[in-house]
């Protein structure tokens, strides 16, 4: 009887101890490099578009989605896909971002927040300084990003002002220069963050397209040099 | 296991039904984006020596699992488990990799 005793006791200790609190988020700071990984359940989609679900798109989208030749995990080659990407190393743009397999990186500056992408050295410079996204920007490929706090663990970034030349996703959704995308960062604690997306264009979608992604810190990892150019685009001749 | 995506092309070419297991001699190793290649030859079963090109995943998944560009050279014995090209080719797409020291490579980031 002694025996088990000694060896519920033994239980009852090990369970209370494995009953770990994960480590608060640290208010208002992303800084690291994070990992994008979408629970099992999203992987059949994810690695390509947001949701599994179709967008509803305009008939102007619904045209131009059809000339698109996706790039999708594992059913595409270099000569099946028309992505500009990939094809042509275009800048994947915003939120076409979300879809190179590649850690991403936070840092605050006082009057900017900058996320560095892995990928060929793709970066975004969020203004936190007050300013609003302009009237009437310049188109750009990454667009002007503005951003701010929601509590101490919520960083919301709005983006406009892109030109019409990426895709949505690897699917080849299309978008016009009306883009807009909302980001909220939301890190749930120290380790994790959930990423709620909104995409809206009035050109391109009949109504808002909206997705939630989730990422992991990872404090071992540092950025290298994926650029997209030389080997790269020569890769199929290399490759026999 | 969690399967990486490919970084410029998918998996497409390869046949995931038909795994194969080859033994032989590293010939050349390129740490090159976007997807390592290691080039071996092995003998076939009629002796005859075939010339193999093995495919791995971004260099940089490839640093943060502990590899960098001297990890295999010429001359290096390695046991390859993979998919092979769906052509015929011989290219593959490398799943398990035991190398010199006899004990499998990771392959892939945390």
């Amino acid at each position: 009887m002694a025996c088990l005793r000694v060896s519920l006791g033994f239980c009852l200790f090990a369970a209370v101890t494995c009953a770990q609190t994960p480590a608060p988020a640290p208010a208002h700071d992303l800084t690291g490099v994070w990992m994008l990984r979408n629970p099992e359940s999203m992987r059949a989609f994810a690695g390509a578009t947001f949701t599994k679900a179709e967008p509803e798109l305009t008939s102007w989208a619904q045209a131009k989605y059809k000339e698109a030749k996706a790039s999708n995990n594992s059913t595409y080659t270099l000569a099946t896909t028309n992505d500009p990407v990939l094809t042509k190393c275009d800048p994947p743009g915003v939120p076409r971002v979300y879809f190179h397999p590649y850690p991403f990186e936070f840092i605050h500056t006082p009057k900017y927040t900058l996320m560095l992408y892995e990928y060929d050295h793709t970066n975004r410079r969020i203004y936190t300084d007050g300013r609003a996204i302009p009237d009437d920007p310049d188109p750009t490929w990454m667009g002007f990003s503005v951003g701010h706090w929601e509590g101490d663990t919520t960083f919301v970034v709005e983006t406009g002002g892109f030109n019409d030349k990426t895709w949505l996703d690897r699917l080849g959704h299309p978008h016009s220069t009306q883009l807009r995308v909302v980001e909220r960062f939301r890190r749930v604690d120290r380790d994790h963050m959930q990423i709620d997306i909104t995409i809206t264009d009035p050109k391109a979608l009949a109504k808002p397209w909206s997705t939630t992604f989730y990422a992991e810190l990872r404090p071992k990892w540092e950025l290298g040099e994926i650029s997209c150019s030389g080997d790269y685009l020569d890769f199929s001749k290399i490759e026999k | 296991m969690v399967v990486p995506l490919a970084a410029h092309h998918g998996t497409a070419a390869f046949d995931t039904k038909k795994s194969v297991k080859l033994t032989g001699t590293v010939t050349d190793f390129k740490f090159l984006n976007p997807h390592v290649l290691v080039v071996f030859e092995c003998k076939n079963e009629k002796g005859e020596t075939e010339e193999w090109q093995g495919e791995l995943t971004a260099p940089n998944k490839l640093i943060r699992a502990g590899w960098d560009k001297h990890t295999l050279k010429p001359g290096d014995s390695i046991t390859v488990t993979g998919f092979a090209s769906a052509s015929g080719a011989h290219l593959m797409w490398i799943r398990q990799l035991i190398g010199p020291s006899g004990e499998p490579l990771p392959l892939f980031e945390e």
